[in-house]
């Protein structure tokens, strides 16, 4: 299968994956050296084909672009820029005040984001962390599906609810990660249930987020992200 | 020839594919646009837009969507310019790479509306010919087409109609009515070829 999947960075790299495989081949090949070298070379090589078909574009193009651009917002860096930006935001604000969610906001809160999810039963060990008394929500933001960390430091604990999310691949899980002034902490590994949907719980071990982050690894869980950051929340 | 090391190759290749000062020049001004400087991303559009333009009018053919498509293209350029990173390759094949995936996929959203919304005529739209000489007629582009000549047709029709005919493989095996694996061959051999000459001969 791995050998097959090497054999497709070719045809991927000139778009000619049809759309199972391509996903199947995206969730392999940023693991995988031969294979992410294979692609950035063979994109270097179509590059150099597309210049065999330069064409100028329509003058006015540009002025309706330029305007465009003026009201797009840009995208957040990626992830090893943004960790020590991060840790180094957390090491200068390290006694900063926390908010206190009350009880009860947290609660509404996570039920309406929870929408048609499964709500916890009364007594659930996630719902100690949900309606604990310093009950911090974050949504994280990005390209796959929707997520949302809850934590409470008194609790020591964390609670992930995502949806939407697709299927990481075979041999691929989800990782979630905790950023503090010391980079990147692997927190947890998961794979969202068929209907693409994760309620999970984690141990914070006494660390102190100051974001959270999801990327895809290999099954058997990475020390740092190698995958790309899909998901991200900061602390404001 | 060496597969031992990919990347090195990669590095031989983005380096003498193009003179290091205009990569390096793209580089600054695609940096400059990612921490939000527009008019860094306006010379970068000089730079490029012929470029991008151009692959997306080859896959979707019609001038008016093309041009439609080339604006999205950019909008994500910017958007996404911060995050650029230049370990994984030049701007240009970057920026490529974002302009033909683009054009692809809009193709190909068509193509499966059509599918769904007429059983019957259910043609690939572009056959190998008009392909082929889509690609001819632009013979003045000499160092890439020198280069699609030492592939032999075979290779050089599986590339040309996967690449700028913007069909998968699959589709190219049935246009050319031959085996998936044998045209998933032809554009990884073709492709590697292409790699090595272009890489050796600038």
């Amino acid at each position: 299968m791995t050998n097959d999947l090497h054999h497709l960075a070719a045809a991927y790299a000139l778009d000619a994956l049809d759309e199972s495989e391509r996903r199947e081949f995206e969730a392999h090949y940023p693991s995988c050296a031969i294979c992410s070298a294979e692609v950035s070379d063979y994109r270097e090589t179509a590059a150099l084909l597309a210049e065999s078909a330069t064409t100028s574009p329509p003058a006015d193009l540009k002025d309706r672009l330029m305007a465009e651009i003026g009201s797009t917002r840009q995208i957040a860096p990626i992830l090893p820029d943004r960790v020590v930006d991060l840790a180094e935001r957390k090491r200068r604000n390290a006694p900063r005040q926390r908010v206190l969610a009350l009880a009860a906001a947290a609660v509404v809160a996570v039920v309406g984001f929870l929408g048609g999810l499964q709500v916890a039963r009364s007594g659930d060990d996630l719902d100690d962390v949900l309606v604990a008394v310093d009950a911090e929500t974050l949504p994280l933001e990005g390209t796959a599906g929707n997520a949302r960390v809850v934590w409470s430091p008194s609790e020591d604990r964390a609670v992930l609810i995502a949806s939407d999310l697709s299927d990481p691949g075979t041999g691929r899980a989800y990782e979630l990660w905790l950023i503090d002034a010391g980079g990147p902490n692997a927190t947890g590994l998961f794979r969202p249930d068929a209907d693409g949907t994760v309620r999970i719980q984690l141990d914070l071990d006494g660390r102190s987020p100051a974001a959270w982050g999801i990327t895809n690894e290999p099954d058997t869980g990475s020390d740092q992200p190698t995958g790309e950051i899909l998901l991200i929340g900061e602390i404001a | 020839m060496d597969r031992v090391n990919p990347l090195s190759r990669l590095k031989a290749v983005g380096a003498r594919a193009e003179p290091a000062s205009e990569a390096d020049v793209l580089a600054g001004l695609l940096q400059r646009a990612g921490r939000g400087d527009q008019a860094a991303f306006g010379e970068l559009y000089d730079g490029v837009s012929a470029l991008v333009y151009g692959i997306v009018l080859k896959v979707v053919r019609d001038p008016s969507q093309a041009e439609e498509i080339a604006q999205e293209v950019f909008v994500e350029i910017w958007r996404l310019a911060p995050r650029y990173d230049a370990n994984r390759g030049s701007v240009k094949s970057w920026i490529a790479t974002v302009a033909h995936r683009r054009a692809v996929d809009r193709v190909r959203a068509e193509q499966s509306h059509r599918d769904r919304n007429d059983v019957v005529g259910r043609q690939l739209e572009r056959d190998h010919d008009s392909v082929s000489e889509l690609v001819l007629d632009r013979l003045d582009r000499t160092r890439v087409l020198n280069a699609l000549d030492i592939l032999t047709q075979d290779q050089r029709a599986a590339v040309e109609l996967a690449y700028f005919g913007g069909h998968t493989y699959r589709e190219v095996a049935a246009l050319l009515d031959t085996a998936e694996g044998t045209v998933k061959g032809r554009i990884r051999d073709g492709l590697i070829k292409l790699r090595d000459h272009l890489g050796v001969n600038q």
